[in-house]
């Protein structure tokens, strides 16, 4: 255990001196822990104006916790996926003569820092929003990060160590649970849907009886009622269950034996995991690990294409040979925020003036949200062979990005089409709104191959996207400016127009001197 | 002594390695061969203890999970993983404490500078070359003083300077009376270490040779012989 401490303190030693080096990550981490703070304060303050500022209001945070939590732990646990292990884990500690539940232990330092996180959130927001009595809040934080937090741990040793159970079993409960958890969650909203949606009949739902006595869940429940509103039979009772589970539990991980057979699962897991950072490192989209090995159409084509339109036809090959060609997961998303934004604005935007706007509005916020997605494209220069192909630097662009332009028409029809023809907006407008959003891509494109052109890799991914958004707001700022005097001033109409043809421009020039990119690998 | 008996596993329906069996005495280097897909990642994974497995795998006479018998084993696997925020040289001692190695401040030294590694000793584990990364991991293994050390494609990433050393270490490591087993396709490399050769094809051991028995026949010929692949 000690070679773990050790190697946890000098991890963390050695991060933190690197984090000061780069103030970046400082900066970044400042950020992130106060974007933290804002979401926790903004849920207090929605708590507040939906009126469950109250212990009920606790209760009812906490039920939804005891359940999908530990739900949602026993699935990652049971299928050997809730613990974050490293390859390095796989070389240097499962061979090493240290007892596997140990390992276990000590990998899963960050779920204990991640709990006691939470529950000092629930426990400030338990007397500071919920108005509960700081000794009662107490005693739900020493609840949760003593007695959950065993049982907890007791669930991961069984559910990693246990060889004993077969596989096809662990598969039935899984597929249980998700059931279970669904059918859950429709209940509730079948549940609102019959009794109506208000705060009595919410907290009716809360005190319903059988949710104390749901196995396992609902005695946790029952202890949390204990705590906040006193003994009844019920409560007490099912609290004792609980206890007594716990006990039972963590008796059975301690007498466990184990010969480290997890490592098998977690040397798997920590490989697919490392893949998956650096192809998010890398600016891929990625939905999740152990995506199955894809499978191509057969195509017999030859690339036809001379010079550095090679590429372009290589990589409609490459979509020839996908299953669904263009169309990816990206569609999809676009065609669900469509789909939300067609019906979310319901029938007061049907044909009426500000239609249009609301749709150029939607073209640049899914642009926006978007912005993280790089494409195939991109991969092409890491690759050395697009610099040796004899042709010049603007041509190789122009073919490298081709296929992402035409994806953006693809993505962009998907988005705009059923957005426009359900709220009747103008056929032109349609089809300005997606060209702009064809040349908003196609802009944010150049824009980050300019960037990593002039910062490299020094600021990472999240540098390299921020400072790209500045830059590109800058560029199209001032064409929307000029757009939104226009119409003002002249007609609204003109803002379709300006906005392209200016995005147009500028895109243009941007795209030349992106080019530049493509003379060399080596950067600035 | 590394003792594999029976052993077999399967990737679902597929069987990657098929009731095998070999032993590698004390003190004698024993050479894994065979094609890609032959089975002998899985049989180094088990051994290593990284996979579930049937059959009885035994480390100087104890079952090899056991936490006696990982004491006295060393691996240096195929590709190198370092801990990201770790130095070269907190990884050597963490391999102490948790080995409980009686190696010295002094034989850690001369192992770094064996291995041109002892300028980089404050390097993180990110900041180093596939082959500094080859070189952390035989260092580390060293410093385990195993009694087994299994080395997978221990030479690959490695320069003409670290495969020297490597091979009087592997050399040495056998006059001390450690038992090694290399698993490797660099042939011409181990051609002066081995003292017993396992060719592995399709999940099994289709034949093994010692030293002696192989008459002189070079590891080349004995392994096409048995692969019948083109001796080039």
């Amino acid at each position: 255990m000690k070679a773990l401490i050790y190697l946890t303190k000098r991890s963390l030693v050695n991060n933190l001196k690197r984090a000061c080096r780069k103030p970046l990550t400082l900066v970044l981490l400042i950020f992130g822990i106060a974007y933290g703070i804002f979401v926790v304060a903004m849920l207090g303050t929605l708590a507040l104006t939906i009126h469950i500022d109250s212990p009920k209001g606790l209760l009812a945070v906490l039920i939804i916790w005891s359940i999908y939590g530990f739900l949602g732990n026993f699935m990652s646990y049971s299928s050997r996926k809730g613990i974050l292990f490293r390859p390095a884990h796989a070389h240097f500690v499962f061979p090493s003569p240290v007892s596997p539940k140990l390992v276990l232990l000590e990998a899963a330092w960050m779920n204990y820092v991640m709990s006691v996180c939470i529950w000092l959130v629930i426990g400030i927001g338990a007397f500071t929003v919920f108005g509960i009595h700081p000794v009662k809040a107490v005693l739900v934080v020493l609840f949760g990060l003593v007695i959950e937090l065993a049982f907890e741990i007791a669930v991961m040793v069984f559910l990693y160590t246990n060889d004993r159970l077969p596989e096809r079993m662990m598969k039935g409960i899984r597929w249980a649970i998700r059931i279970f958890m669904a059918a859950f969650a429709l209940a509730v909203v079948l549940y609102f849907r019959i009794n109506g949606l208000s705060i009595e009949s919410a907290w009716a739902l809360v005190d319903l009886p059988a949710l104390q006595m749901i196995p396992v869940m609902g005695w946790q429940i029952a202890a949390y009622r204990l705590i906040l509103f006193g003994p009844t039979a019920l409560n007490v009772s099912c609290t004792v269950l609980y206890l007594a589970v716990v006990c039972v539990s963590t008796a059975a991980a301690v007498r466990m034996k184990c010969d480290g057979g997890y490592y098998e699962e977690a040397a798997k897991f920590a490989d697919d995991y490392a893949e998956l950072k650096k192809r998010q490192k890398s600016g891929e989209m990625v939905w999740s690990m152990n995506e199955k090995k894809r499978s191509f159409r057969r195509v017999r084509e030859r690339i036809t294409g001379k010079g550095a339109k090679a590429v372009f036809h290589r990589q409609m090959l490459e979509y020839r040979k996908e299953k669904f060609f263009f169309l990816d997961k990206l569609t999809l998303i676009s065609l669900f925020i469509a789909v939300c934004f067609s019906f979310g604005f319901g029938k007061d935007a049907v044909g009426s003036s500000e239609a249009p706007l609301v749709l150029l509005g939607v073209v640049a916020y899914v642009s926006f949200c978007m912005s993280g997605y790089l494409g195939k494209w991109e991969t092409e220069l890491k690759n050395p062979y697009i610099f040796m192909i004899p042709d010049t630097p603007l041509r190789k662009m122009w073919y490298a990005t081709l296929t992402e332009h035409i994806k953006a028409v693809v993505n962009g029809a998907v988005i705009c089409l059923p957005i426009g023809l359900y709220w009747r907006v103008p056929v032109w407008k349609i089809i300005f709104c997606i060209l702009i959003y064809v040349v908003i891509q196609a802009n944010r494109l150049y824009t980050m191959v300019i960037t990593q052109y002039l910062v490299g890799e020094t600021f990472g991914k999240t540098g390299q996207n921020i400072i790209r958004m500045c830059i590109q707001m800058m560029l199209l700022g001032a064409g929307v400016g000029v757009a939104a005097l226009a119409a003002v001033f002249i007609n609204m109409d003109l803002i379709f127009p300006i906005v392209l043809i200016y995005s147009v421009i500028v895109t243009v020039a941007t795209g030349v001197a992106a080019s530049f990119r493509f003379e060399m690998m080596e950067q600035l | 002594m590394l003792e594999i008996q029976d052993l077999s596993k399967n990737y679902g329906k597929n069987k990657a390695v098929d009731h095998v069996t070999f032993t590698v005495p004390d003190g004698q280097v024993g050479i894994l061969l065979g094609p890609n897909g032959a089975g002998k990642s899985t049989i180094i994974k088990s051994i290593a203890g990284l996979l579930r497995y049937k059959g009885m795998i035994r480390i100087q006479g104890m079952p090899a999970r056991s936490l006696e018998a990982k004491k006295v084993f060393a691996y240096v696997p195929e590709i190198p993983n370092m801990f990201d925020a770790l130095t070269v040289r907190e990884h050597i001692e963490y391999v102490r404490m948790a080995y409980g190695s009686d190696i010295t401040d002094e034989e850690v030294a001369e192992i770094l500078r064996d291995f041109e590694m002892e300028d980089k000793q404050d390097k993180l584990g990110n900041e180093l070359s596939k082959g500094m990364m080859q070189k952390v991991s035989i260092c580390c293994a060293l410093a385990v003083k195993p009694k087994v050390i299994l080395l997978d494609e221990p030479m690959v990433g490695l320069d003409p300077a670290a495969i020297r050393m490597l091979k009087e270490v592997v050399l040495e490591l056998r006059s001390r009376g450690v038992t090694v087993l290399i698993s490797t396709h660099m042939l011409e490399m181990v051609e002066d270490l081995w003292d017993v050769m396992f060719v592995m094809e399709k999940g099994h051991i289709k034949a093994s040779h010692t030293k002696a028995d192989a008459e002189g026949r070079d590891l080349d010929e004995l392994f096409f012989a048995v692969t019948g692949g083109e001796n080039e």
